[in-house]
C-alpha cells in the first residue's frame, strides 16, 4: 500500500515538475509528453517494476507476496492481476456511471441548467472513454486473467511480469483522464476526430491522448500474453476441440487487441505529433487529411467493439450449458464463428463513415461486409437457443443474467442493421439512435455479459457465493431500468436528437425526463450489487470447489485457487460440455 | 408441455410481440414527417428493415419464453437431452444458409435504395453551404446572395455544395433524411429535392467543438414565385 502511494506520488511529482520546468523551454505540450514518459518509468520503478525486471534478467522466479497487500503491489500472480482488474473495472464503472448521472441530470429538461456546453462535452467525453475502458478490460482483463489460465490448466500466464505491467499502466491513464476537466476540458468526444483534436493548446486534450495511448499499450500486452498462454500452456489432452468457448472468445479478442490496437496507437501518436511537433498529418489547412484520421481510428475502433462483446458472448455461452445441463449446441461452429467475427471485424470500419464524404462506391462493400457479421453472430444465437432446447434449466443468478444479456443483445444487434444499411444510416448516423444501439450492445451486451461472468466465477475467485435473491433483484432492476432509459432514445434519435449536444427542443421534455428518471433504477441496481459483494465477502455461503457442478478445468482447482493453481497438473480426458452424456 | 406445442406457442408469441411493436410505433411513428423526395427511399428502406426485425425479435423471444416454460429442471439431479446436439447438423446448416441469404438480400435491397437516394448529378439549383465553428453560411451563386438561412425551392433538385472552414461538421435536416459531413479540404456534393413547403431546422450533427449544440440554422422551402422573390430581396 505504501509502495503504491509512493509510486503514485513520485510519478505525479515528476510529471507536474517536469511539465512546469521544461514547459518554459519547450512549451507546455512537448514538456507534458516528455514528463509523462519519464514519470511513467519512475512510477513503475517505485512500484516494483524494476525489481521484477532485475529478477527476470537473473532468471529468478518472480517474488512471492501474501495477504491483502499484494493487491496493491506489482504482483505477478494471474489471479491477483485478475482481481486487480475487476476492482479497477468497478471503480472506473462507478466514475463513468457518475458522469452518466450528471449528463442525465442536465438532459432532464431542455435548456442548460447545471453545466456549460464545454462542461457537458467534458463530462460526456469522460463518460465515453471511461466506459470504453470498462468494456475493454472488464471481461478480458478481469475475468479473463483469472479464469483463462485455470480453464486451460496452466500454472499462470505465459508472461507474468508483462501481465502485471498491463494492469499497472491503467491507473496513470485514469488519473490523467480525471485531470482533464482541470486542464481546459475536452470538446471532442472519445473518438477525438481530427482536426478538432489537433487544434488548440489546452493540455486537457493532450492528457486524453496520453491516457488513451496508455490503455492501448496495456491492451496490446494483454493480447500477446493471452495468445502465448493459450497457444503454449494448455493442459495435456486439451486439443483445439476441447478448448472451452470462453477461452476461444478471449483468443478472438486478443487477436484484435494485437492487430488493431497498434493501428489506433500509431494514429494517436500522429495526433500527438501534430500537436507537439507541428507535423500536419490530419489538418487540411496545413496540407493534411481529415478523413485519414477517421480511417485509421475506425480500422481499430470498430474491431475494438468486438474486444468488448466477444468475451461477453464467450461468457454467456460458457454459462448457459452449465445451467441448462446440456452440451453447448453447435460448439465447433460457435468457436469458428467467434474467429469469423474477428476476421470480418477488420473489413467493416467504414460503416462509421457513410456520411463522411469518402468515395461513394465504397459504401456498398462496407455495407455488405457489415451485414455479413450478422451471420456468425446469428450462430452465437443459434448456440444459445439450441442449448436451451430440451434442456433442464436451473435458473440460478448467472443463468438469469445470461438470458437478460441475450435479450438485450438481440435488440442491440437488430438495431445495428439499419445503421449498417447505408440509406437508413444517412438519417440515423450521429443521432441518439446510434447512442441507444451501442448502449444495447455495450451495456446490454458487454456489461450484462460481465455480470454473468462475475456471478458465475465469483465463488471460484472468493470461495464464497453471492446471494442469489439479491443478484436476481439487481438483474431485474438493471434490466428494467436500462431498457426504460434507452428504448426512448431510439425514438428521440430519429426525431432529430443529435449526439453530443447538451440542449434540445422543448417538445422532447417529457421523453427526456422519463429517461432521466429511469436512470435512478439503474443506479439502484448498482447499489444492490455493491451491497451484495460486501455482504457475501463476510457472510456469504461457502462455495466449495464446484458449486455449479461444471465440467471445465477451473472448477477442479480449490476455491480460491492457491498459487500455482493445481496441486498436480490436470489432464483433459473429455470435452468441456459433456453434461448429461453417459461416460 | 410437449415439444410439439413449440410451433403454435412461438407463432402466437411472435405475432403478439410484433403486433405490439407495430401498434406502439403506429401511434408514435418512428420517423418524423418526410419532406423530400430522398426521404421516401430512406423510409421505404427503414420500413422493410423494421418489419423483418420485429418479426425476428418476436420469434427469438417467443422461443426463449417457450424454453423457460417447458424446460425447467424440477430437481437439481436432472440433466438435459444431450443427444440433441448430435442431431443438430441440419439445423446448423439451415440456419447459416438462411441467415446468409437474408443478409445478402437485405444488403442488395439497401444498395438499390442507396442508388435511388443518391440519384443522378442533374440539378436545378446550386447552393453553397459553408460550415464553420459554429455557424452556417449559405451562398446562392446564381443570384449572388449570402445569408445564414437556407432557402430551397419546392420540387426542384438542389446541389448542396458543402465545405468547411475549420473542422468536420455535418449537414442534417431530419425531415429530409439526409446527412452529409462538411470536411475541411474537401468539396462535397449532396443532392436534395425538398417536396413539402414549410420551415425546418438545419442541425450540425458532427461534434465540432465547445458550442456544437448551438450550431443550427433555419431552412425554408418555398414555392417557385416565393423563392424567386426571396432571391431578389435584400437578405
Amino acid at each position: 500500500m505504501t509502495n503504491l502511494l509512493a509510486a503514485l506520488a513520485s510519478g505525479i511529482a515528476v510529471f507536474a515538475l517536469g511539465t512546469f520546468a521544461l514547459g518554459r523551454v519547450l512549451g507546455p505540450q512537448p514538456a507534458a509528453v516528455l514528463s509523462y514518459l519519464v514519470a511513467l518509468l519512475v512510477y513503475l520503478g517505485v512500484l516494483g517494476g524494476w525489481k521484477a525486471l532485475v529478477s527476470w534478467t537473473r532468471g529468478e522466479e518472480p517474488a512471492e507476496e501474501h495477504g491483502w497487500r499484494r493487491y496493491f503491489n506489482f504482483d505477478v500472480d494471474h489471479k491477483v492481476v485478475g482481481v486487480q482488474y475487476i476492482a479497477a473495472t468497478l471503480l472506473v464503472f462507478l466514475v463513468g456511471g457518475l458522469m452518466a448521472l450528471i449528463m442525465r441530470l442536465e438532459l432532464a429538461r431542455h435548456g442548460l441548467q447545471y453545466l456549460t456546453h464545454v462542461e457537458y462535452n467534458t463530462v460526456m467525453t469522460l463518460h465515453g472513454i471511461s466506459m470504453t475502458v470498462v468494456a475493454l478490460i472488464a471481461i478480458v482483463g478481469g475475468i479473463g486473467n483469472f479464469v483463462v489460465p485455470l480453464q486451460v490448466g496452466a500454472r499462470d500466464m505465459a508472461f507474468p511480469r508483462m501481465n502485471a505491467l498491463s494492469f499497472w499502466l491503467l491507473p496513470p491513464a485514469v488519473l490523467l483522464l480525471l485531470a482533464t476537466p482541470f486542464a481546459g476540458g475536452l470538446d471532442f468526444g472519445w473518438t477525438a476526430y481530427a482536426p478538432l483534436s489537433t487544434r488548440g493548446t489546452a493540455l486537457g486534450k493532450l492528457f486524453f491522448l496520453l491516457a488513451f495511448l496508455s490503455v492501448g499499450f496495456s491492451s496490446i500486452f494483454g493480447g500477446v500474453n493471452f495468445l502465448a498462454t493459450v497457444l503454449t500452456m494448455r493442459a495435456k489432452g486439451m486439443g483445439w476441440t476441447r478448448v472451452p468457448i470462453f477461452t476461444w472468445s478471449v483468443i478472438a479478442a486478443s487477436i484484435i487487441s494485437l492487430m488493431g490496437t497498434s493501428v489506433v496507437a500509431s494514429s494517436l501518436v500522429m495526433v500527438v505529433f501534430d500537436r507537439i511537433l507541428h507535423t500536419t498529418f490530419f489538418d487540411p489547412a496545413l496540407g493534411g487529411s481529415a478523413l485519414l484520421y477517421q480511417h485509421l481510428f475506425w480500422y481499430y475502433s470498430h474491431p475494438a467493439v468486438y474486444i468488448m462483446i466477444l468475451p461477453a458472448f464467450g461468457a454467456i455461452l460458457e454459462v448457459i450449458p452449465v445451467f441448462a445441463r446440456k452440451p453447448l449446441f453447435a460448439y465447433p461452429i460457435a468457436a469458428v464463428s467467434l474467429l469469423a467475427i474477428t476476421a470480418l471485424s477488420f473489413i467493416v470500419w467504414a460503416h462509421h463513415m457513410f456520411t463522411s464524404g469518402m468515395w461513394g462506391v465504397l459504401k456498398i462493400p462496407f455495407m455488405v461486409n457489415t451485414e455479413l457479421i450478422s451471420v456468425p453472430t446469428g450462430v452465437v444465437f443459434l448456440a444459445v437457443l439450441g442449448t436451451l432446447w430440451r434442456s433442464k434449466m436451473r435458473l440460478d443468478a448467472p443463468m438469469v443474467w445470461a438470458l437478460a444479456m441475450v435479450l438485450n443483445f438481440l435488440v442491440g444487434g437488430l438495431t445495428g442493421i439499419p445503421l449498417a444499411d447505408a440509406p437508413t444510416d444517412l438519417h440515423l448516423h450521429d443521432t441518439w439512435f446510434v447512442v441507444a444501439h451501442f448502449h444495447f450492445t455495450i451495456m446490454g451486451g458487454a456489461v450484462f455479459g460481465f455480470m454473468t461472468a462475475f456471478h458465475h466465477w465469483y465463488p471460484k475467485i472468493t470461495g464464497r457465493k453471492l446471494d442469489d435473491a439479491l443478484a436476481k433483484i439487481q438483474c431485474a432492476l438493471m434490466f428494467v431500468g436500462f431498457n426504460a432509459v434507452f428504448i426512448p432514445l431510439f425514438w428521440l434519435g430519429t426525431h432529430g436528437m443529435r449526439r453530443r449536444v447538451a440542449d434540445f427542443p422543448e417538445w422532447m421534455d417529457p421523453v427526456q425526463t422519463f429517461a432521466s428518471s429511469a436512470t435512478l433504477i439503474v443506479a439502484a441496481s448498482v447499489v444492490v450489487f455493491l451491497y451484495n459483494i460486501i455482504r457475501s465477502l463476510k457472510t456469504g455461503e461457502v462455495a466449495g470447489d464446484n458449486p455449479w457442478e461444471a465440467k471445465t478445468l477451473e472448477w477442479k482447482a480449490p476455491s480460491p485457487p492457491p498459487h500455482g493453481n493445481f496441486k498436480t497438473p490436470p489432464a483433459v480426458t473429455e470435452e468441456p460440455y459433456g453434461y448429461g452424456v453417459r461416460a | 408441455m410437449k415439444n410439439k406445442s413449440v410451433i403454435p406457442f412461438v407463432a402466437v408469441a411472435a405475432a403478439l410481440i410484433t403486433w405490439a411493436y407495430h401498434a406502439v410505433f403506429g401511434r408514435w411513428p418512428m420517423m418524423p414527417a418526410a419532406a423530400s423526395a430522398e426521404a421516401a427511399f430512406v423510409d421505404s428502406a427503414w420500413n422493410g428493415l423494421f418489419a423483418i426485425e420485429t418479426a425476428i425479435y418476436g420469434l427469438v423471444v417467443g422461443f426463449i419464453l417457450y424454453c423457460l416454460v417447458a424446460f425447467r429442471a424440477k430437481s437439481r439431479d436432472e440433466q438435459g437431452d444431450a443427444s440433441d446436439r448430435s442431431r443438430g447438423r441440419l439445423v446448423e446448416a439451415g440456419w447459416i444458409l438462411a441467415s446468409t441469404i437474408l443478409t445478402l438480400a437485405l444488403a442488395a435491397f439497401g444498395a438499390k435504395e442507396l442508388r435511388a437516394v443518391v440519384g443522378g448529378t442533374h440539378a436545378d439549383h446550386d447552393v453553397e453551404v459553408r460550415a464553420s465553428q459554429f455557424s452556417w453560411e449559405i451562398y446562392y451563386p446564381k443570384y449572388n446572395q449570402y445569408g445564414s438561412k437556407l432557402f430551397l425551392e419546392e420540387g426542384k433538385r438542389h446541389r448542396i455544395i458543402l465545405t468547411s472552414k475549420d473542422v468536420v461538421h455535418s449537414f442534417w435536416v431530419p425531415e429530409f433524411r439526409l446527412k452529409q459531413d462538411a470536411v475541411p479540404g474537401k468539396v462535397i456534393h449532396l443532392m436534395l429535392t425538398p417536396t413539402v413547403k414549410g420551415e425546418y431546422t438545419l442541425l450540425c450533427s458532427e461534434l465540432c467543438g465547445a458550442d456544437h449544440t448551438t450550431m443550427t440554422s433555419l431552412v425554408e422551402v418555398l414555392d417557385h414565385e416565393a423563392f424567386e422573390e426571396q432571391m431578389k430581396a435584400e437578405f
